[in-house]
């Protein structure tokens, strides 16, 4: 009796936070699933809205509006991510030294994902615009002739990606970095006395060491890079045509324009699949990466033994 | 005897003293929440709260919010039990979603309560086509006036469209304001040709509502609509045609970067001396004649919105209406109908809002300080009502048609093809929403 009572003093204990998480993190979740499977307008209560099954996410499928932004949205996470990861690695490995002034070089890096990303926004579409902008100016000083950076849908696509790699790069490179000064020196002594060349320690050690902390900082980067609103919606509030219209900004017209809160939901939802499925995904892959670094260990401590 | 003369002298006293009464005395020291867009006309109303507070009594307190974030936030209030706001201002299609939700009070009963109705305030004088537009609800097509329709609020706020011209371009090339659509377009395109780095006409165009608006505005000039009288979608016709090519026509010989252009990049680039012609909201005349931030303050005619088939100028802009949930209605009546009067609307006016009412746009002092208020005067004859939809479902076919049109400027799609896939979307958005159901069956 006693001892049964002891097994279930810990869950007790555990009980309020667990019930506060429930509520917290579960409920709103549970509320935007209920709300996909209505046809709900903002003038109603959730309560007054009519259930209509699964017919919102029927529409989705037959949604060329959609569609488009949902490939939008996959080709812009997938260049932005790319290129935030190679540079920021890039930069990470260039500033990881001791060097006089490196810590000011390094603060000055990781300023732009400080600013806010309206102001990012704001200013970038300053420096886009077709008369006065910086850009323009210049190709004008260099007698070149000015580029179309936001009324043209290729060009605005290309812009809003520069303008987000501006912004992200920084994150990379900061976890980046940190991860490079967390790596065991042991190893890299140990490469650098067997006569290791720069590029070697790079791609045989520094990039295979750091490989979990990379496929974490890529997920995040990832997952954010699928929500990305405020810069697109400042700089081109997804034209010309659709052609920059990401997903989360065709999720918050539906809601707030299109007034339809239920299909809104039905598109945060699939969202929501989609960026589950990459991050089970990304996580399998690194406990396979685990696995096999685990496993060739202990084949190399059979052979030495 | 003494004490019946006695008697009837108090009662005609205290019937004089009734006779006489001030409509405001009951509600003194209330304290009413409005809530107002961020918008130059309501920051002039803002500036002539204080004279009303001091006549009345009643005291105002502004929530005053960008007006996409003022819907968001009434979409909200609306749907309370007890409301936070006792009056709100409401751009021109929430008409359709709040009407229709039945969220407005009916103006008719306060209008009707002697106690509250001003007698002097003369509805006549109110423009019509902002009263059919922003005002009345459930007569023709559910938005419109007609023998059942009723006023769920009141012009305050409310803009329509005029031509303004570089005044120094046209004389220097012995030009002549267009009047016509053929005029206008043809005049669109020779002045980059006279006057090289400027651009024809700034117009709005970036992608979804502006692009919208934009075609819109040319459409219904051409003869054009968006539906037939069945709600059949007739976007597609000739006339409909014609607005896309005209308004590819104005952005592609206008400023640099016009695809991209919201109003106020527009109205910059006027102001900047970018392009020669403008046409637009007169909301952004104020500002072309303030030299702190136009550089062609001064050299600016203004003329009426040119013709095509007919002589239709766009209606838009905000209204004034009493929530369902407002905890202080006639108050809130009170403050309307003191706003809209022919008092208030001058006052607002000459703190450099929009009027809502003809004798304001003729009284010479305002045109003495705005000279150009006697056109705006004469161009709102013939303001059109019914431009554009105003029923629940035009958000989406709006975007549809903004986002359609922005491809027909920046990817070369062929209007008559791009307007077919409008007017086929548009179908089923109206039929899923119930439109056809009274058609008779094929």
């Amino acid at each position: 009796m006693l001892a049964n009572a002891n097994r279930l003093t810990p869950y007790l204990f555990l009980a309020p936070a667990v019930a506060v998480m429930a509520v917290a993190l579960l409920y709103p979740i549970g509320y935007m699933i209920w709300a996909s499977f209505l046809d709900w307008n903002p003038s109603q209560r959730i309560g007054e809205a009519d259930f209509v099954g699964l017919r919102n996410y029927v529409d989705l499928l037959g949604d060329a509006a959609f569609r488009e932004s949902f490939w939008v949205t996959i080709r812009f996470a997938a260049i932005v991510v790319a290129f935030e990861m190679v540079l920021g690695v890039g930069l990470a490995l260039l500033l990881d030294r001791e060097l006089r002034g490196m810590t000011l070089l390094r603060t000055v890096f990781i300023l732009p994902m400080m600013i806010a990303p309206i102001v990012v926004g704001l200013v970038w579409r300053y420096m886009y615009h077709p008369t006065v902008g910086t850009f323009n100016r210049v190709l004008d000083d260099l007698g070149l002739p000015s580029a179309p950076w936001l009324s043209d849908g290729d060009w605005a696509f290309a812009s809003v990606v520069i303008a987000d790699v501006w912004q992200w790069t920084p994150f990379i490179f900061i976890l980046s970095l940190a991860a490079l000064q967390s790596l065991p020196r042991s190893a890299i002594e140990a490469a650098r006395i067997d006569g290791a060349t720069g590029w070697q320690m790079i791609r045989h050690i520094k990039i295979p060491l750091m490989m979990p902390v990379l496929i974490v900082t890529a997920l995040l980067r990832m997952i954010d890079a699928f929500k990305v609103l405020e810069v697109i919606l400042v700089l081109t509030n997804g034209g010309p045509g659709l052609s920059t219209e990401i997903l989360a900004l065709r999720i918050s017209r539906t809601a707030s324009e299109f007034r339809e809160l239920g299909y809104a939901a039905a598109m945060s939802n699939l969202l929501l699949i989609l960026l589950l499925v990459l991050t089970l995904a990304m996580f399998g892959y690194t406990r396979l990466t685990e696995a096999r670094t685990a496993r060739l260990a202990r084949a190399r401590e059979i052979e030495v033994g | 005897m003494r004490h019946w003369k006695l008697t009837g002298a108090a009662i005609a006293v205290a019937i004089a003293g009734a006779a006489g009464a001030d409509p405001y005395e009951e509600y003194a020291g209330t304290t009413l929440v409005v809530n107002f867009p961020a918008h130059p006309h309501y920051d002039a109303a803002i500036r002539v709260l204080d004279q009303f507070t001091e006549e009345t009594g009643i005291e105002v307190e502004v929530d005053q919010l960008q007006y996409l974030k003022m819907r968001e936030r009434q979409t909200l209030e609306l749907t309370k039990d007890e409301g936070d706001y006792d009056l709100i201002a409401f751009v021109v299609f929430s008409k359709a979603d709040y009407v229709y939700a039945d969220q407005l009070e009916n103006l008719a009963r306060y209008f009707m309560n002697p106690r509250l109705a001003d007698p002097g305030y003369d509805q006549a004088d109110l423009i019509p086509g902002y009263v059919e537009n922003i005002g009345v609800a459930g007569g023709a097509k559910g938005y419109l006036p007609g023998q059942l329709g009723s006023a769920y609020g009141v012009p305050f706020g409310a803009e329509t469209s005029i031509l303004a011209y570089r005044t120094d371009i046209f004389e220097r090339h012995g030009l002549t304001p267009p009047d016509t659509y053929e005029e206008l377009l043809d005049l669109a395109c020779r002045i980059p040709e006279l006057e090289p780095g400027v651009g024809g006409m700034a117009s709005r165009a970036a992608s979804g509502h502006q692009a919208s608006h934009a075609f819109l505005l040319h459409l219904a000039p051409l003869g054009g609509k968006v539906f037939d009288d069945a709600w059949e979608p007739v976007i597609n016709d000739e006339a409909g045609v014609a607005a896309a090519n005209a308004l590819k026509t104005i952005v592609d010989c206008g400023p640099e970067g016009g695809t991209t252009f919201g109003p106020a990049e527009a109205a910059a680039a006027f102001k900047q001396g970018q392009a020669a012609m403008f046409l637009d909201s007169i909301a952004f005349a104020a500002g072309f004649e303030d030299p702190s931030e136009s550089t062609v303050a001064g050299k600016v005619g203004y003329v009426m919105h040119p013709m095509g088939e007919r002589r239709a100028s766009q209606t838009g802009g905000f209204g004034l209406a009493i929530p369902k949930n407002a905890p202080n209605k006639e108050a809130a009546f009170l403050l309307l109908q003191w706003l809209t009067s022919k008092e208030g609307d001058f006052a607002v006016a000459m703190e450099g809002g929009n009027p809502s009412r003809f004798s304001t746009y003729a009284d010479p002092e305002l045109n003495a300080k705005y000279p150009y208020s006697e056109t705006f005067g004469e161009a709102l004859k013939f303001a059109d009502p019914d431009w554009r939809p105003i029923i629940p479902v035009w958000g989406s076919i709006n975007a549809d048609i903004g986002t359609t049109m922005s491809q027909v400027l920046t990817e070369g799609l062929d209007p008559q093809e791009a307007l077919d896939g409008v007017a086929e979307r548009t179908r089923d958005t109206m039929e899923e929403a119930g439109y056809y159901t009274w058609s008779p069956a094929e």
